[in-house]
């Protein structure tokens, strides 16, 4: 008959739950590790010492296959219409205990609540994917390359991984492109080239190394399925801008300035204005030419006025000289025009 | 006799020994916490099948004297295995080392000492070897168990 003892020791009392202090869990010890637990015992009898017995007890550290894919920042992506080589960044991290390949996939929305709330309704052109060469944390074209999956990937590794795109012109302010990074375990059988996809151990326990997805729900993934993404979107803030053209007679050879009327001879000054609304990108680069009517000349004495403004919708006719006439077109070029900001373009032209 | 001894308190640690013999056995178990019979959450101890890191782990030590004669001074040393974090025992008498075996107490009077030459508490995760004396004397054919638990690094 067996009788059970549980001996206290008069020694000192281990209040082992009050401290027990997390360990700092990575992606932990490596798959394949056996662990040995070894015992020792030494005992007397009659006084005697007696031979030590041990004994031990081993496991091995199976596969958790867990992976992350985090979108870099938490903001949309501000693009204008027609920009190429637009960036959206991403991390891709092997919270494994082994190392993986990752297979690397980046698809667009259709439709749907983008990223960062807006709705989803135009696709980029020219998606690729590049990783991080340099470690600069910002894409360098040209330095950075293309890839299609991240090769062995070691144990608890991040790497950036961004992806490039161009937007189509004539998108709109508030214009919502999606796009979804997927990355997928992947066995890190041989450097160069990407392994078979990894598949969970089905079944019993094995006594060799299974394999366990461990990775998780967050941002609607789908937990314990190997495969782990993130999105992101492009926002377009395009440049939004009218032109108004609006002239008034100056003056008459009769009346001078006081009433002047619309007669051969008077002086008529014309005010083109550009705004651009609120909410917009700031425009640059504004070229404005107008081709003067056969029946006016121009009037080169008062020349061309740039950047003036305007009171409401009437123009203010002033600004600072600039610009150029030849061959019946008058041109000049506004400074660079903010959101909510209107600028003018202002010349006269004699009837003839 | 040390080999043998081990092998045979692996393999058969309920059979008869020769006299003046104590058995011992070393079993890991995974603790996991699964829901019970009535719904609710127990912890259960399963076989070490799927381990991964994160996994908690119980070391089950059993003991048996197998002789005629009570054995005294009985001292039963556990070496905390690479990449397992001692996270505590519920055994009463224990006492651990923080650093490989050459000193020993109860965890909350041991010190790490630090690069900048001051020391700090020790924690359960700096634990490197766990010990129990036991004072009285197991009888002959008394069994006893003892355990402590970590967690895979």
């Amino acid at each position: 008959m067996t009788r059970t003892v549980r001996l206290l020791a008069s020694a000192s009392v281990l209040a082992a739950t009050a401290i027990a202090a997390s360990p700092a869990l990575a992606a932990g010890t490596t798959a394949g590790t056996t662990i040995t637990n070894n015992v020792t015992l030494d005992y007397k009898v009659g006084g005697v010492d007696q031979s030590q017995v041990t004994a031990s007890d081993s496991f091995t550290v199976d596969r958790k296959v867990n992976l992350t894919v985090a979108e870099v920042g938490s903001s949309t992506t501000s693009v204008s219409p027609g920009q190429s080589a637009t960036v959206v960044a991403f991390t891709v991290t092997n919270a494994s205990n082994a190392p993986l390949d990752l297979a690397l996939a980046a698809t667009q929305l259709s439709g749907g609540t983008a990223a960062h709330g807006g709705t989803d309704n135009f696709d980029v052109t020219g998606v690729k994917v590049y990783v991080d060469t340099d470690q600069s944390g910002s894409y360098d074209a040209g330095t950075d390359v293309e890839v299609s999956y991240l090769d062995q990937v070691a144990p608890d590794d991040i790497q950036t991984v961004f992806v490039v795109a161009s937007v189509p012109l004539g998108r709109a302010t508030a214009d919502v492109a999606g796009v979804r990074l997927t990355a997928t375990a992947s066995e890190a059988t041989a450097a160069g080239s990407l392994g078979s996809t990894v598949t969970q151990t089905s079944g019993a326990n094995t006594a060799g190394v299974d394999t366990v997805f461990a990775d998780t729900a967050s941002n609607g993934n789908t937990a314990r399925d190997g495969i782990h993404f993130a999105e992101d979107d492009y926002t377009v803030l395009a440049a939004s801008l009218t032109a108004t053209k609006s002239s008034r007679v100056v003056s008459d050879p009769f009346n001078g300035t006081t009433n002047p009327k619309m007669i051969p001879g008077a002086v008529i000054e014309y005010c083109i204005a550009v705004a651009n609304a609120a909410g917009s990108a700031a425009a640059t680069n504004i070229n404005i030419s107008d081709t003067l009517p056969d029946e006016t000349s121009y009037d080169s004495a008062f020349g061309i006025k740039l950047n003036g403004t305007v009171s409401g919708s009437a123009c203010n006719a002033d600004g600072t000289s600039g610009g150029s006439y030849a061959s019946g077109i008058v041109s000049g070029t506004l400074n660079d025009i903010a959101a909510g900001v209107t600028r003018t373009l202002v010349f006269r032209v004699a009837v003839n | 006799m040390k080999i043998w001894l081990a092998l045979f308190a692996l393999l058969a640690p309920a059979a008869a020994f020769a006299a003046d013999t104590v058995s011992l056995t070393s079993k890991v178990f995974v603790e996991r916490v699964k829901p019970g019979a009535d719904g609710k959450p127990v912890t259960v101890r399963e076989a070490p099948g799927v381990v991964t890191p994160g996994d908690k782990l119980a070391f089950v030590l059993r003991y048996r004297n197998a002789g005629a004669q009570p054995a005294t001074g009985f001292v039963l040393t556990n070496p905390i295995p690479p990449s397992v974090a001692f996270t505590g025992t519920d055994d009463a008498g224990a006492v651990v080392s923080v650093d490989g075996g050459k000193s020993w107490g109860a965890l909350a009077s041991l010190k790490i000492a630090q690069a900048d030459g001051t020391s700090r508490p020790a924690v359960a995760a700096d634990v490197t070897h766990i010990r129990w004396a036991l004072a009285r004397p197991i009888a002959a054919g008394a069994a006893g168990e003892l355990s402590f638990r970590g967690v895979v690094e």
